[in-house]
């Protein structure tokens, strides 16, 4: 896995030029800074990081793609860009509070779904070697709780013991219990339990309802997290990503599969820039996905299972907008095994970086223990200065 | 409570309200391990108890002709062939063809009608220590590796239980030993040679037979003891799309439950802990035998149990008594688990229960009627919602997707509000819907209730409804500690 090591290769900042540079404030202050936030967006299934952001420079990629290529997409700069269906995503690069890494993977290259999603949440050296995960490590090491949107536990975030899970009830045929009742049993409780079902009861009083849908629960996520005593990080999963048929639709290459889950990525995006308010400023988003997809079209409209693809960053910690990459091209002689968007960035340093500016760890830190690899380069640098 | 459900309580479901009471607890443990085991459940919600139709409960072969069916109309949907398109069309071909829902609710069913309540807690921990999680395709295969990978040899040895469920098609589709090959495996070195073939070593199943099924990481091993443990079972298993004539050619017989395909197999001899393993298709029952009777294993499945069924904290001395009777009886089920529910019988500390088992035993206590008659699995109800949905808002299903390593049996792990908050919802529900037979005083009655449980039950006023949840909800009913 060498090739993934950002080493000697120079990272280049596409996407400088007037847009996304403009009204950028100067960075400098990190140290006196307080920790900011983290938000992870996990899109399951594989997202295609090639029509999610694509490399329009590239003279491959319309010979390649051109079926499942967005014909409407904004340009960022020459080179990349992005889909329609990011269009709020797109605004945030204009101001200044959005980023992308493209070709860039967690260094897992056997294309299976359950390997590879155990793996990029697990963070360690190979998928199964981690009954905890990177982010619930890393909030150990900074002695702060999580937040996990679901009722199980996502492997992402266990490892710390204060985790809180919040996924609200859905229950056909029961009503909200009142609480004088949940107040009474918390009562009849033991100590650790009576605390239990007193928040439920309080809870109950709060009368929040609280909608199921990714962008309403990013919402009431940031809005959490915007509170003084609120959770530092939050983690929301995306399905559907698996896009190996009709990915686009026939005829139409703005429509289809990809175009709708991009859209519920765009709107949680949004969600959590309305629920943050003024906490926005130290948050960072970012999403995750198991692997990329292959650069060509396959004979189904879709596309298999990959390596590289790309990831999005937004959050008011960025302190710049710009498409980090060490771009690999699209020609056969450049793909990973001849099919695949070679990963040239090591997608953990990126996850790195975000745990060092939100939690305020230091890097050589999360490197061994989180995720166990001291040799992990550091990019800190150009993600936030 | 009084001994009878302070027993069936730890061990067992509760005694459903219309169930006569055992006089001799120690004789009905020992019964219940030997009780026949029909499967029990409701045509419709005014039907009789009645044994589940077998049209309803598939072989293998048939659960693996209907998914080769599903796959293949689905198939035809996306091409738009046949009229398959229809979402109408699609939703026949997900009820016809696949098995999960209809599993899970028959699972449900004799859980809550089931005479064999022992027996089904029991399988419910093997269950779990074997967990084959929801990839979809699985869904097709859990339920049958539940009735005759575990329920169906509750009885055996160790041994035949860890190599069943090491080769049940549904962990070997679960931990991807479907699709792996041995290193130097003819399938792999072919496949070197051709662009876009790939295969090669999944050490998946390889990893978690030796920490989660037997020794555990507290035993030692290498990473090259996982890579040799995977190269004995490179081969073992065949995907269940693989059309019979192919898997004939591939596997040499069409049994999903004994398919070894010798071309993806490592050939020569493997050492695994330092055990010599020797090359082909016998390979397999002699690492799970070695592993099944491995000291390390002993101690961590025995530990498990205890902790399973005996104590929330179980001390070393019960512990202790279980492996002993595992090493003396090498591996005998029956006695083991004589052993364990004695030890549960005879520690005064309360059990943490489940969210599953608790659902399972308000709706024993209660006599309600919670779910759907098999014949209206698919049918909506405003009232009773779909049995999979049930659980999933409850929070544990052996039917959901999740992590190799099950459900804790750490109670500490469920302490949280949200899993607090959906016990309150569902007993409430099931007040609303179930139709309960039996009112909180009666069943406090009947159960032998504790005056801290009856204190609080008065301390909510006079709602029949609000006595109800908050029974069900008292530190008893949920097995933690009373004030």
């Amino acid at each position: 896995m060498s090739k993934l090591t950002v080493g000697r290769r120079s990272i280049l900042k596409a996407g400088a030029a007037s847009l996304f540079l403009a009204g950028m404030p100067v960075a400098g202050f990190a140290n006196a800074k307080p920790p900011g936030s983290i938000s992870v967006i996990i899109l399951e299934g594989g997202m295609d990081g090639l029509a999610a952001m694509p490399p329009i420079g590239d003279p491959d990629l319309m010979r390649m793609r051109q079926t499942i290529t967005p014909d409407n997409y904004l340009a960022l700069n020459d080179f990349f860009g992005l889909h329609p269906s990011l269009k709020f995503y797109a605004q945030l690069m204009a101001s200044g509070h959005a980023s992308a890494v493209h070709a860039t993977a967690f260094p897992y290259t056997k294309r299976s779904h359950f390997e590879g999603q155990n793996l990029i949440e697990g963070g360690g050296l190979s998928p199964f070697s981690e009954k905890t995960g990177w982010l619930g490590r890393a909030l150990d090491l900074s002695g702060v709780a999580g937040r996990s949107l679901s009722l199980d536990m996502p492997l992402i975030l266990r490892g710390h013991h204060e985790n809180d899970n919040f996924y609200p009830a859905s229950i056909r045929g029961s009503k909200k219990p009142k609480a004088d009742l949940l107040n009474m049993i918390a009562m009849g409780h033991q100590m650790d339990a009576a605390q239990l079902f007193t928040k439920v009861a309080r809870k109950s009083e709060d009368n929040v309802q609280v909608p199921r849908d990714p962008a309403s629960l990013a919402k009431y996520a940031g809005r959490a997290m915007a509170q003084t005593d609120g959770p530092v990080a939050s983690v929301i999963r995306v399905s559907e990503f698996d896009s190996h048929s009709n990915q686009t639709e026939n005829g139409n290459t703005n429509e289809g599969r990809l175009a709708r889950q991009l859209s519920v990525v765009d709107d949680v995006i949004a969600g959590y820039r309305r629920g943050l308010g003024e906490a926005w400023d130290d948050a960072i988003i970012l999403t995750l996905t198991e692997f990329g997809r292959t650069v060509a079209v396959n004979g189904t409209r879709g596309t298999d299972h990959g390596y590289g693809s790309v990831g999005l960053l937004a959050g008011g910690s960025l302190s710049n907008s710009g498409v980090i990459t060490d771009w690999p091209g699209l020609g056969k002689k450049d793909q990973f095994e001849k099919r695949d968007l070679m990963a040239t960035i090591d997608y953990r340093s990126v996850c790195a970086a975000c745990i060092e500016k939100s939690l305020g760890l230091d890097h050589d830190l999360i490197a061994a223990k989180v995720f166990q690899q001291p040799e992990l380069p550091r990019i800190f640098d150009h993600l936030f200065t | 409570m009084n001994k009878q459900f302070r027993i069936a309580q730890k061990t067992g479901l509760m005694f459903r309200d219309d169930e006569m009471l055992p006089e001799d607890m120690n004789a009905w443990i020992q019964s219940q391990l030997q009780v026949a085991s029909p499967a029990l459940g409701l045509a419709s919600s005014y039907a009789d108890v009645a044994q589940w139709p077998d049209d309803l409960q598939p072989d293998l072969s048939r659960r693996a002709s209907m998914w080769r069916r599903y796959r293949d109309l689905e198939n035809q949907s996306r091409e738009g062939k046949n009229g398959q398109e229809t979402q109408a069309a699609r939703q026949a071909n997900r009820h016809e063809n696949l098995t999960g829902k209809m599993d899970e609710h028959k699972f449900v069913q004799r859980n809550v009608y089931g005479a064999d309540q022992v027996k089904l807690r029991i399988t419910a921990f093997w269950a779990n220590h074997f967990t084959i999680g929801n990839t979809f395709d699985t869904s097709q295969m859990i339920g049958h590796a539940i009735d005759e990978g575990i329920l169906a040899k509750l009885n055996g040895s160790f041994a035949d239980l860890l190599y069943g469920m090491t080769t049940h098609p549904g962990m070997l589709t679960y931990l991807d030993n479907v699709w792996s090959a041995g290193e130097r495996s003819e399938q792999a070195k072919g496949c070197a040679r051709r662009p876009d073939c790939q295969a090669g070593l999944n050490d998946n199943l390889g990893r978690e037979l030796l920490e989660l099924h037997t020794v555990s990481v507290a035993a030692g091993y290498t990473e090259e003891d996982i890579k040799a443990a995977a190269n004995v079972l490179a081969g073992w298993g065949i995907d269940f799309s693989e059309e019979l004539s192919q898997m004939r050619k591939k596997a040499g017989g069409t049994d999903h439950w004994n398919a070894y395909k010798k071309r993806w197999a490592e050939p020569g001899s493997k050492k695994v802990m330092g055990q010599s393993i020797y090359a082909g298709r016998n390979g397999l029952r002699q690492l799970t035998d070695f592993l099944a009777s491995h000291d390390a294993t002993i101690h961590h499945i025995s530990t498990k149990l205890c902790q399973h069924f005996v104590s929330d904290s179980p001390n070393t001395e019960e512990i202790e008594a279980v492996k002993i009777v595992w090493r003396e009886s090498e591996g005998d089920l029956q006695l083991i688990h004589t052993k364990v529910l004695e030890l549960a019988v005879n520690n005064p500390d309360a059990k943490f229960i489940w969210p599953m088992t608790w659902l399972f035993q308000v709706v024993r206590l209660s006599g309600a009627t919670y779910f759907k008659g098999w014949e209206k699995i698919h049918d909506y109800d405003n009232k009773l919602m779909h049995t999979h949905k049930v659980f999933e808002e409850l929070g544990q299903s052996f039917w959901s997707s999740r992590q190799p390593n099950g459900y804790s049996d750490d109670k500490d792990e469920w302490m949280s509000a949200e899993m607090f908050e959906r016990r309150v919802r569902f007993a409430d529900a099931i007040y609303r819907n179930g139709n309960p037979r039996q009112s909180a005083k009666e069943i406090m009655d009947r159960i032998g209730a504790s005056n801290q449980t009856r204190a609080l039950v008065a301390s909510v006023g006079p709602s029949w409804r609000d006595r109800f949840i908050a029974l069900m909800c008292s530190p008893e009913l949920m097995g933690l500690d009373y004030v």
